[in-house]
């Protein structure tokens, strides 16, 4: 799969999307530093609180131990310790005792726990140490314990460290609320922008989808509609602009369509006006020997083999005129649209250039391999197959062969193939194959210009194969999978 | 230890109707005042109680009084037997030390005798059944100076051949029975010394801090400790006055109100056999039964 085609890389996610998201990221990115420098700061502050209030306890208590510590007076160094305990809510002591030079506990307001006499936990003494050394509280947030320690001195003499523990559990729990109410006010704040972002980047895109939509629109009609008055009315100054290039462009695309669908139309009628002697001819060539039929039963009436044999007669060169006439009105009554291609359809066109065949002594070598019924649409074929049969003709020295082989595709679509021994195709014309939405050529090639455009808006091509001798052209309209529908492609080229 | 010499109820109730009719005098501006020294023998912490006190004695002498309270047994002695003050409410040991010099002004009763015990306490879930149990663990005690809070439980130990300093494994003094419930109640010391009188008023009045702590060991019936003053002080006018005001004590309203605080029931005027068993046992471990 490759990586840029996946819809899940943001490059390829809609703007109304990404400003978003961007917006979001943004916000997340500002407020994570704004929560780290806030809590931080609660950090420090309540630290440097801590620091004051157990400078304040240990002052206190000092004082009260320190005649104590040097009479190593177990009682008063309980009982100031006891009631020290109820004191200094704001600081919510815990354990407190007076640990001797030797690291033996004299006594603690735990006795249980720190009992009088024995050493001091190792972790306690080395976090007491750590305290008394910076003269700060070592906070251990695991155990949501800061520990204290002071020591104590009488003239340069070690009397003993007091050592306490505090619960900063409060504290804790005053940072924990303090990152939930940030974690929720900037969650909140970020959704309420990245909603915002998403709203105002689509209001902002509005004129961009309506474009957008427009040209979507013109690519499964074919047509390119202009942008309502209202619509660039409601743009801004930037769109309107855009708008105006749009509408201009659409003018523009649809004045060159219908000069093609004119073109298109008026090459019909030249046709006709083409195949209208030929056609006549074909008519008039029966209508002799229908009159002379006519007489005939007249005379020999009678008789009833000469009535059957001349009956016989006015039937095939009625038949023969029906053909010629339901011919060209197929072709030249029939609307795109009328229907799937039938095998005869493209037998029809014999008729139609019989004439032109005949008057120029040319050969023409009819390979009809169609299916009974193709997905190719009727009229626009038989268009385009007239079209390149009577470049063919016109192409062909006199009295050599125009071939027309016609197969079914492996799609069910229609490949028809027609051949002449003609000098091969103008530069120009090799032109109009490469390019179906070139301009109408200059000076001739105007029925290949129209076959190739119809051929394309039908789904298909026409392209120049190698030949031996003389040029071969082949018309391919696929079955399946087709580009656009003949209806929806040609209803207003035809 | 039986106790013979106690004065009976009905010479408790005959002093009480003598007083009852007589009118508390006012303190003089102009008389000198009498300095009165106290110790932890009672609950000496409950100021409320110390300024009835003061405010009954007071009035009833007719004199300023002065109450003075000092740490240990041996400050308040010393002040007494310097003549600092008129004289002290002390305890049978350091009367017994000061026989000579000092002279029992008046002797409490309760449960109407002048007599307590001595009780060696534990913690409540300690499993120690005597004395002999709580070799190696620490004990708190009173004072030095403190009959029940010191002598009884050395003199128990003597009779096993055994010191404090070396049967426990530490001993500390609390200065104050009440410290010493404080500090067995706390797990600070896992048995002490106390004054039974003044467990039992704690059992009463704040029953959070014995309940913590359990009896192991009551001792015989000692002379309850003693109001004393200097021997030859004992005629003063001050010494007099005082010992009427607390023999009075039971008979004003002011006065049972203190009583009924301090759980007695009255005063009497003490009879030195009381605290012969203290001096006894003084004298048994080595102490100067002067």
């Amino acid at each position: 799969m490759n990586r840029d085609a996946s819809p899940f890389r943001p490059g390829r996610w809609p703007l109304a999307l990404r400003v978003p998201v961007l917006v979001s990221l943004l916000m997340i990115a500002a407020a994570a530093v704004l929560s780290h420098g806030v809590l931080q700061r609660l950090s420090r502050d309540q630290e440097r609180h801590l620091g004051e209030l157990s400078a304040a306890y240990l002052d206190g208590l000092a004082t009260a131990l320190q005649p104590a510590a040097i009479r190593r007076d177990v009682w008063e160094t309980f009982d100031a310790l006891d009631r020290a305990q109820g004191r200094y809510t704001a600081l919510h002591p815990g354990v407190a005792m007076l640990v001797l030079p030797d690291g033996s506990i004299l006594a603690s307001s735990e006795p249980r726990r720190f009992v009088l006499g024995t050493a001091l936990p190792e972790g306690l003494a080395t976090r007491s140490a750590e305290a008394a050394g910076r003269g700060a509280p070592v906070m251990d947030e695991a155990t949501a314990r800061a520990t204290l320690g002071r020591d104590l001195a009488e003239g340069g003499m070690g009397l003993g460290r007091i050592v306490a523990e505090v619960d900063i559990a409060p504290l804790l729990a005053e940072r924990a609320a303090v990152r939930r109410t940030l974690l929720l006010a900037n969650g909140a704040l970020t959704l309420l922008f990245a909603i915002l972002g998403f709203v105002l980047v689509r209001r902002l895109l509005q004129p961009l989808e309506i474009l957008r939509a427009q040209v979507a629109a013109g690519g499964e009609t074919g047509r390119v509609k202009p942008l309502p008055a209202a619509a660039i009315a409601r743009a801004g100054p930037e769109f309107a602009a855009l708008f105006g290039a749009w509408n201009r462009t659409a003018a523009a695309i649809g004045e060159r369509e219908a000069m093609a669908a004119r073109l298109a139309e008026e090459e019909r009628y030249a046709q006709l006006g083409k195949l209208a002697s030929g056609m006549a001819h074909e008519v008039n060539n029966p209508l002799g020997g229908l009159l002379t039929a006519v007489d005939t039963i007249a005379t020999h009436g009678d008789d009833q083999q000469v009535r059957e044999a001349s009956v016989a007669f006015l039937r095939r060169g009625l038949d023969d005129i029906r053909n010629v006439v339901r011919a060209s009105l197929v072709t030249y009554k029939g609307r795109p649209g009328d229907g799937p291609l039938h095998r005869e359809d493209l037998d029809d066109l014999r008729v139609l250039v019989r004439h032109e065949v005949e008057r120029r002594g040319l050969h023409l070598q009819w390979e009809n391999a169609l299916s009974a019924e193709s997905p190719a649409d009727r009229t626009l074929t038989r268009q385009i197959v007239l079209n390149l049969l009577l470049n063919a003709c016109a192409a062909s020295p006199d009295g050599a062969t125009v071939r027309v082989v016609a197969i079914t595709g492996p799609d069910g679509g229609v490949v028809i193939d027609v051949s002449d021994e003609g000098p091969g195709l103008p530069a120009p014309a090799l032109a109009l194959l490469a390019d179906p939405e070139a301009s109408p050529p200059e000076g001739g090639g105007l029925g290949l210009w129209i076959a190739v455009r119809l051929a394309h808006r039908l789904g298909g091509r026409i392209s120049l194969c190698a030949a031996a001798q003389g040029t071969r052209i082949r018309l391919e309209v696929p079955g399946v999978g087709r580009v656009a529908g003949p209806r929806e492609a040609l209803a207003h080229v035809a | 230890m039986r106790q013979d010499r106690w004065p009976g109820r009905r010479r408790l109730l005959a002093t009480a109707s003598c007083l009852a009719g007589s009118t508390p005098l006012r303190a003089r501006a102009d008389a000198p005042a009498i300095r009165f020294g106290l110790t932890p023998v009672f609950l000496d912490s409950d100021l409320e109680l110390l300024r009835d006190l003061e405010e009954y004695l007071s009035t009833s002498t007719g004199a300023q009084v002065q109450l003075l309270k000092r740490r240990t047994y041996q400050e308040v002695t010393s002040l007494l037997l310097s003549g600092q003050i008129d004289a002290a409410w002390i305890c049978g040991y350091p009367y017994v030390q000061n026989l000579g010099r000092l002279a029992l002004l008046s002797v409490p009763l309760h449960h109407g005798r002048p007599l307590y015990q001595s009780y060696v306490i534990t913690e409540a879930a300690a499993p120690a059944a005597s004395l002999s149990e709580l070799r190696g663990m620490t004990h708190a005690f009173s004072d030095p100076d403190s009959n029940s809070g010191f002598l009884v439980t050395r003199w128990l130990l003597a009779r096993q051949g055994e010191r404090p300093e070396t049967f426990f494994a530490r001993s500390f003094f609390a200065y104050g029975h009440r410290n010493v419930i404080r500090a067995v109640g706390s797990g600070l010391a896992q048995s002490g010394s106390v004054d039974g009188y003044v467990w039992e008023v704690m059992a009463q009045r704040e029953p959070q801090l014995t309940r913590e702590t359990r009896i192991l060991n009551r001792s015989d019936w000692h002379g309850f400790p003693p109001v004393c003053c200097l021997s030859a002080a004992r005629g003063s006018p001050a010494v007099r006055a005082l010992a009427t005001a607390l023999e009075a004590m039971p008979s004003t309203p002011p006065g049972r109100r203190i009583l009924a605080t301090l759980q007695l029931d009255g005063w009497v005027p003490g009879d030195p056999a009381w605290f012969d068993g203290i001096a006894r046992m003084s004298a048994e471990v080595g102490g100067s039964a002067s």
